[in-house]
């Protein structure tokens, strides 16, 4: 297995947000996570990708309110959940940001650039950075652009070449279809299937399950903090009952 | 002539110092009080450095940047560090750290006025105005740090590594920068900013431990100016102030009276019309 999570909890203060969640994915998959607002499926990748520990660190150092997170989180083999964020990309665990945010002053170059901050080596960058370019040739047409004024769907390959740059193993995509017009979607949608194929694992977050579930290879439906069901997208279309109040379908 | 020279110096010197206050704002949310503290404490380095111990003037400015920035990163550890998350605490300790400096200068230099002397003697005469080559010298140096900041922020990875930490936190740290430690190293190179600006400047002016308040006035109204965070609006913002003071000074009859008080006219004008300044960036709410 790539990642597994195992038990894991996260609460704010008295919140809980995820709730003994358990899931794996294993190297070349595409996994999604499904399931209604507020079900725990982005706290579950800020977890992973070590943000929620970064957030409690500065949140102990203010005595802001307090964030509790327990269980273990094993990426390629090694306990991850206690490693702070910008030592998990190193790692080859990366998250594609809710909201896309890009960084909005900065070229799309630069925007870019940023996600290979690891990599030592520019020539590797650069290869990496061409094949960026190869899946998103609108990202090079609009180098030398602010990243602020780019369309809400260019954004959004921003925000996933960004997260290429870094190299992954692992790609976590959190609601990359939030806002985009039908067209854009199924584009963005075919890309990442695209950087799949690649042999680039990816556990994806997503609301937009009649899309999702044609493309990934398993699904965990996810609410209030728990997985309440698994399975491929066919098996879960037929459980009437998941169907009409989970998937709204 | 004379409100050029002078606009073009007090804007070079405030450009310098607002941009290190900005960029250790925007990096790590700190709001130094004691930045234009560290301004001073490079002064009267050199001071000691040049005119007690003897040492070639360069010498002693390069030697008073090192140990102005050495201070600045204790500082940092110990004081700022620890507390870094609590703005409002920040706040205060630097405040009381402005005020160590000044009680400190007071005790070791006293309250006389110190002066140092010029790195080149000397002056000409332009469109019948007395120049002197030390302004000349401050406004180039002042000019070539500029640039070579600018080249820093602008082409490097360290500097690409602060703009992402200064734009977005939480994501910078998602391409694997580390924030910490990168509010250190910026803390360093604001401070010293605030060094070199107190060494190119230490010649045209007379050393007091009081020195430090004036320019923070000055500095702050740049930066709400220039909105909170922004390099190319502090810059901006220097000049205009910086102009703006000369052309008082020098047309309205005792206008030197009515320096400081336009600085902060400045300040609650643009609060009142335009809190996010020039070039501020609107605080995006967190979810």
């Amino acid at each position: 297995m790539l990642l597994e999570i195992d038990h894991l909890t996260v609460r704010y203060e008295k919140a809980v947000l995820v709730n003994d969640l358990s899931l794996c994915v294993d190297t070349g998959e595409l996994v999604s996570l499904v399931g209604p607002n507020g079900a725990g499926k982005s706290t579950t990748l800020r977890a992973v990708s070590g943000l929620v520990a970064w957030e409690r660190d500065i949140k102990r150092r203010s005595t802001a309110g307090d964030i509790f997170l327990e269980g273990t989180v094993t990426f390629n083999g090694e306990r991850i959940d206690q490693i702070p964020a910008h030592e998990i990309v190193q790692r080859g665990l990366v998250l594609c940001p809710e909201r896309r945010r890009p960084f909005r002053e900065m070229t799309v170059r630069e925007n870019l650039l940023a996600g290979a901050y690891l990599q030592k080596d520019k020539k590797k960058s650069r290869e990496t950075l061409e094949k960026v370019h190869g899946l998103f040739p609108v990202l090079n047409q609009r180098s030398p652009q602010i990243a602020g004024t780019l369309s809400g769907g260019e954004q959004q390959m921003l925000a996933i070449g960004r997260a290429f740059m870094s190299e992954p193993k692992l790609l976590c995509i959190d609601e990359p279809s939030t806002g985009l017009a039908p067209l854009i979607r199924r584009e963005v949608f075919e890309k990442i299937a695209e950087i799949n194929r690649l042999g680039i694992t990816i556990l994806l977050v997503e609301q937009e399950v009649s899309l999702v579930f044609k493309m990934s290879c398993r699904n965990y439906v996810l609410s209030s903090g728990k997985v309440i069901a698994q399975g491929t997208g066919q098996q879960l279309l037929e459980d009437e009952l998941l169907r009409k109040t989970y998937l709204g379908l | 002539m004379n409100i050029i020279i002078t606009g073009l110096i007090t804007g070079s010197m405030l450009a310098l110092l607002a941009i290190g206050f900005s960029l250790i704002f925007g990096v790590a949310r700190i709001v130094n009080i004691a930045h234009t503290a560290f301004y001073m404490v490079a002064g009267y380095c050199i001071y000691v450095l040049s005119v007690k111990l003897g040492l070639h003037p360069v010498l002693g400015m390069l030697i008073a940047v090192v140990v102005v920035t050495v201070f600045g990163l204790l500082a940092y550890k110990f004081l700022i560090d620890p507390i870094r998350e609590h703005e409002a605490a920040v706040l205060i300790a630097t405040i009381a750290l402005a005020m160590i400096f000044q009680e400190a200068m007071l005790l070791i230099f006293t309250g006389d006025y110190l002066t140092v002397s010029a790195l080149i003697e000397g002056y000409f005469i332009l469109f019948g105005v007395k120049i002197f080559y030390q302004q000349v010298l401050t406004f180039g140096v002042v000019l070539v740090l500029l640039a070579v900041l600018w080249f820093l922020l602008m082409k490097t990875k360290l500097g690409l590594a602060i703009r992402s930490t200064a734009e977005d936190r939480e994501v910078a740290n998602l391409m694997g920068m580390n924030d910490s430690q990168l509010a250190m190293i910026t803390m360093g190179i604001s401070v010293a900013l605030a060094g070199f600006t107190g060494a190119v400047i230490a010649p045209l002016t007379v050393l007091s431990p009081y020195m430090w308040m004036e320019p923070l006035i000055l500095m702050m109204a740049v930066v709400v100016l220039g909105g909170l965070g922004s390099i190319k609006g502090s810059f901006v913002a220097a000049y205009i102030l910086g102009f703006t003071e000369a052309l008082v000074v020098f047309l309205i009859p005792k206008g030197a009276f009515l320096k400081g008080s336009v600085a902060l006219s400045i300040m609650i004008l643009v609060l009142l019309l335009r809190p996010e300044g020039l070039f501020g960036i609107v605080f995006e709410e967190e979810r």
